[in-house]
């Protein structure tokens, strides 16, 4: 089991923003984490990436307690995508990929590690160019690409795809996925979620409702408790990816 | 995790035989720029006889004597000194501006934003024009020092919140700071009883490195060179940490303790600067973006080109400041002033166009 939670509870200024969390994402699986704004998804993901302090419960990746281990061991198993890095110095796409290998010491491969990490996400002719002058989803790209070089056993990811276009979002989702690596998402589209992940977690108030698989957890019961929505189910417009379509 | 090897990209190459070149000229800037400072004055030397002087004081005998000893006594008791101080000030104030601009994530940070060199003129204020009994017989650079720490400190606790410290607080708290303690000091200043020491110390406050002597270069000396050499070896995390807090947390670092040691280092390095010279305005603000112009923003290359171009600008603006109006001397600040403003004006229209321009 690369990430399991018990019990989390996380206080912000004295007020309980995630209640007795548990969850848990085994090996090579895809969770996604899904519920309304302010239910405190994003806050339990920051806790497990050591950004806060879980006020009770246990936070454990690969057996360990994350909040006892060494900062550049903890970093060292786990890696985050958050929105976007906003970056007022300006770092080329190279210096922020290279950023990944901070919780290890300089070696030799570094650079070719790099190299690897953004030929992988398609950016190999982007090193040199200022990442503040990125688009959205290349921006989003180099960060993968940072998460990659950084050797995660455990990728987070929060809200990867908010400020994408569709194309660039199922192009972000499709190469997480393919990455095969344990990866906890906290995702804002449910339909989204539902097609991407192995099982999901829906949160409301701070709680984990429910957790399984898409197809048995999202009821139309749920949403309408969880989101305040009707679900109705019909005939859609479903968005897939075209394959190897050059960047127009 | 494995990546898969099919198309590996070529590796970057490295740019450091570019970087090395830079440096290299700006290690001769930093030598020229001080060549120049030592032979011109009211009383001219010559280049090479400056160069002699300095030459027969390491090794005596070694080159023939061609200078009066009132040349002498120039060169080596008044501007060696003095522009050794400069390269100190000028690389130490910089390296601040540097690593403040990394730690609260603003471009415009420099050391008088946050308040560290008001506390540390006002420590030294008190002891000029109070005496150093009031303070229980600290001296000017330990009063300097305890002021800036005592800056610090302060900023460092109104900034923070529920144990977090986030940048804009950290600016705000330190504007706060800054106009209090230049209260404080104008305050004892007007209480001073001599009209003659209040000027001294105003022009003191502006920056002025007349008063550099040999048994002031120390203490700098060994706080810039530890405090560089530590934050050269912290530069992946500097890095990390001007990328944003939260990413420095998931990429390892110890983000509490780093601010921690950075601040305390910092106010160290002000502190004991501001007591040789004063507040030097501007330094701290241009130099690291004018590295960063040069190399771009990892720690690594900005921290020893800002270090040197501090050194080489700080000994030209002292050069210009006690010839241009000889035989008055201009306070520093007014000079880097002169640089220092348009400087800021162009790179707060620099950044706006930069964010409306995207390269595709």
């Amino acid at each position: 089991m690369r990430l399991d939670l018990r019990g989390v509870t996380v206080n912000l200024d004295g007020r309980p923003i995630v209640h007795e969390a548990g969850l848990r994402v085994d090996d090579g699986e895809f969770v996604a984490l899904v519920g309304p704004n302010g239910c405190g998804k994003s806050t339990l993901l920051r806790t497990i990436y050591r950004a806060l302090r879980p006020s009770a419960g246990l936070i454990s990746v690969d057996g360990d307690d994350v909040h006892r281990l060494p900062w550049r061991e903890s970093a060292r198993r786990t890696a985050v995508v958050a929105q976007e890095t906003p970056a007022e110095l300006d770092f080329t796409v190279w210096e922020i990929v290279l950023m990944g290998r901070t919780p290890y010491e300089r070696d030799a491969a570094d650079g070719e590690r790099c190299a690897r990490a953004l030929d992988r996400v398609g950016l190999a002719g982007a090193q040199d160019r200022v990442y503040a002058t990125l688009s959205g989803g290349e921006k989003q790209r180099a960060l993968i690409a940072r998460a990659l070089v950084q050797e995660p056993r455990l990728l987070l990811l929060d809200e990867p795809t908010s400020n994408l276009d569709i194309r660039h979002q199922l192009e972000i989702l499709h190469l997480v996925r393919e990455l095969g690596v344990a990866t906890l998402a906290v995702l804002h589209d449910l339909n989204q979620a539902a097609a991407f992940c192995d099982r999901l977690y829906v949160m409301s108030s701070g709680r984990i409702l429910a957790g399984g698989p898409p197809g048995e957890v999202l009821t139309p019961e749920l949403i309408s408790q969880v989101y305040g929505v009707r679900a109705v189910q019909r005939t859609q417009l479903v968005f897939e990816r075209l394959k190897d379509e050059a960047e127009p | 995790m494995i990546i898969e090897t099919a198309p590996v990209a070529p590796v970057k190459p490295r740019r450091n035989g570019r970087f090395t070149l830079l440096v290299t000229v700006l290690a001769v800037a930093v030598v020229a720029s001080t060549w120049l400072a030592v032979s011109i004055g009211a009383v001219h030397v010559a280049l090479p006889q400056a160069w002699a002087i300095v030459a027969d004081r390491l090794v005596p005998g070694l080159v023939p004597r061609t200078w009066t000893p009132v040349q002498e006594q120039i060169v080596w008791q008044f501007r060696l000194p003095r522009a050794l101080l400069a390269l100190l000030v000028g690389a130490g104030l910089a390296v601040v501006g540097a690593v403040l601009q990394a730690l609260v994530r603003n471009p415009l940070a420099d050391p008088f934003l946050l308040g560290i060199s008001s506390g540390a003129s006002f420590g030294a204020v008190v002891v000029l024009i109070m005496g150093a009994s009031t303070l229980g017989g600290l001296s000017l650079s330990a009063a300097a020092f305890a002021g800036a720490l005592l800056a610090l400190a302060l900023v460092y606790v109104l900034a923070q919140r529920s144990g977090r410290l986030t940048p804009s607080r950290l600016v705000l708290a330190g504007v706060a700071l800054a106009y209090l303690f230049q209260a404080a000091y104008s305050f004892v200043l007007q209480q001073a009883q001599s009209g003659r020491a209040a000027q001294q110390v105003l022009f003191w406050l502006m920056g002025s490195l007349g008063g550099a002597r040999w048994e002031m270069l120390p203490l700098p000396s060994v706080v810039l060179a530890a405090g560089l050499t530590y934050l050269l070896l912290q530069h992946r995390p500097l890095n990390a940490l001007s990328a944003g807090e939260e990413t420095a947390v998931s990429l390892g670092v110890n983000v509490h303790r780093l601010r921690i040691t950075l601040f305390v280092l910092t106010s160290l390095l002000v502190g004991v600067l501001v007591a040789t010279s004063g507040a030097v305005a501007f330094v701290g603000l241009i130099v690291p973006h004018a590295a960063r112009l040069l190399v771009g923003a990892d720690h690594r290359r900005v921290l020893p080109v800002t270090a040197l171009l501090g050194a080489a600008f700080l000994q030209l603006v002292d050069v210009a400041a006690r010839t241009v109006a000889a035989p008055q001397e201009l306070a520093l600040s007014i000079v880097t002033a002169l640089f220092g403003v348009p400087f800021f004006l162009w790179l707060l229209r620099r950044r706006s166009v930069d964010r409306a321009v995207t390269v595709t």
